[in-house]
C-alpha cells in the first residue's frame, strides 16, 4: 500500500476539469485507489466521487494505493498532481 | 416463451438507458462544445444543449448524486446506475452560485422531469459565460454504445441519448 497527501494549488479546486483529468489518470490501473479529504473518501476513478469531496485551493488530500501496480500506479499519479493540481 | 419472461424481467437484450432532455433548447453533439474538458470527453461522453429557457430538470428518474455548492452542475445517478453530470454553462463554476437557484439537495429521489435548477440566462450570459450544457455519462466506460438522438430543437424530456452496456 502507497500514500500520497497533495496539496491542491488548483484555483477552482477540484472541479469538472481537473476531476476528470485525475481520473483518467488512474482509471488504467488495476489497484484500488481512494481519495480522501478530512473524514470523507472516495474512489478516485469515481469522477463525481472525486467531485462529492468538494476539494477546495489549499486544501489537502490524501490517495491510498493499493494493489499489484501501485509502485507504477503512484509514480504516475504523483507526476499528474505536480503538473496538474 | 424464455424470451418473453426474460424481456419482462428486464434481462436479455439490452435496449440501453434513455436520457431525456433536462433542458429546452438546441441540442448538439459533444464534440462541438467549446471547451476541451468536455469536447474530448474527459469527464464522459454525452451531448450538450444550448438552452432557451433557463430551467433544468431530471433527465431520468434516480438518486441527486452531488448538488455542487455552486449549484451551476447537478449530477443524478439514475435507477439503472448511469451517473449523469448536467454542467450548466462553462467555466461557471467561477459565479459562485450567483444566477442559480436549487431546487433538490444531495441524496434526494427524483423523477424524469422533476424541477432540479433555475438560472438567469441574461445574468449569466452578460457577464460573459457561454450557456451550452454538456449533459454527460460520467460513468462511460460502463458503457459501450453512445446513440445520440434528436439533434436540433429539443423540448424537456425529449429523447437525446440512448447509452448500452
Amino acid at each position: 500500500m502507497k500514500e500520497i497527501r497533495y496539496i491542491v494549488t488548483d484555483e477552482i479546486g477540484l472541479h469538472a476539469r481537473p476531476a476528470g483529468l485525475l481520473v483518467k489518470t488512474v482509471t488504467g490501473f488495476d489497484s484500488n485507489i481512494t481519495i480522501k479529504k478530512g473524514t470523507m473518501e472516495s474512489n478516485a476513478k469515481s469522477i463525481i466521487g472525486v467531485m462529492a469531496l468538494g476539494v477546495k485551493n489549499g486544501e489537502e488530500v490524501t490517495f491510498i494505493i493499493d494493489g499489484s501496480d501501485e509502485a507504477e500506479a503512484s509514480e504516475t499519479l504523483g507526476i499528474f498532481l505536480n503538473e496538474n493540481l | 416463451m424464455l424470451n418473453t419472461w426474460m424481456e419482462k424481467l428486464g434481462l436479455g437484450k439490452d435496449k440501453g438507458i434513455e436520457i431525456l432532455a433536462p433542458i429546452e433548447g438546441t441540442a448538439i453533439a459533444i464534440t462541438e462544445v467549446n471547451d476541451p474538458v468536455f469536447r474530448e470527453k474527459i469527464v464522459g461522453d454525452g451531448v450538450a444543449i444550448l438552452p432557451s429557457r433557463g430551467r433544468v430538470v431530471a433527465p431520468v428518474d434516480g438518486t441527486v448524486a452531488l448538488l455542487f455548492e455552486t449549484k451551476h452542475a447537478i449530477s443524478l445517478k439514475s435507477v439503472q446506475g448511469a451517473e449523469v453530470l448536467i454542467h450548466v454553462g462553462l467555466d461557471t463554476v467561477k459565479l459562485q452560485g450567483e444566477n442559480f437557484i436549487a431546487y433538490v439537495k444531495t441524496g434526494d429521489v427524483v423523477k424524469a422531469g422533476d424541477l432540479l435548477l433555475e438560472f438567469d440566462m441574461e445574468k449569466i450570459k452578460a457577464a460573459g459565460y457561454e450557456l451550452i450544457t454538456p449533459i454527460v455519462i460520467c460513468n462511460t466506460v460502463d458503457y459501450s454504445e453512445f446513440i445520440p438522438c434528436n439533434r436540433g430543437a429539443v423540448k424537456e424530456l425529449d429523447k437525446i441519448l440512448i447509452i448500452k452496456k
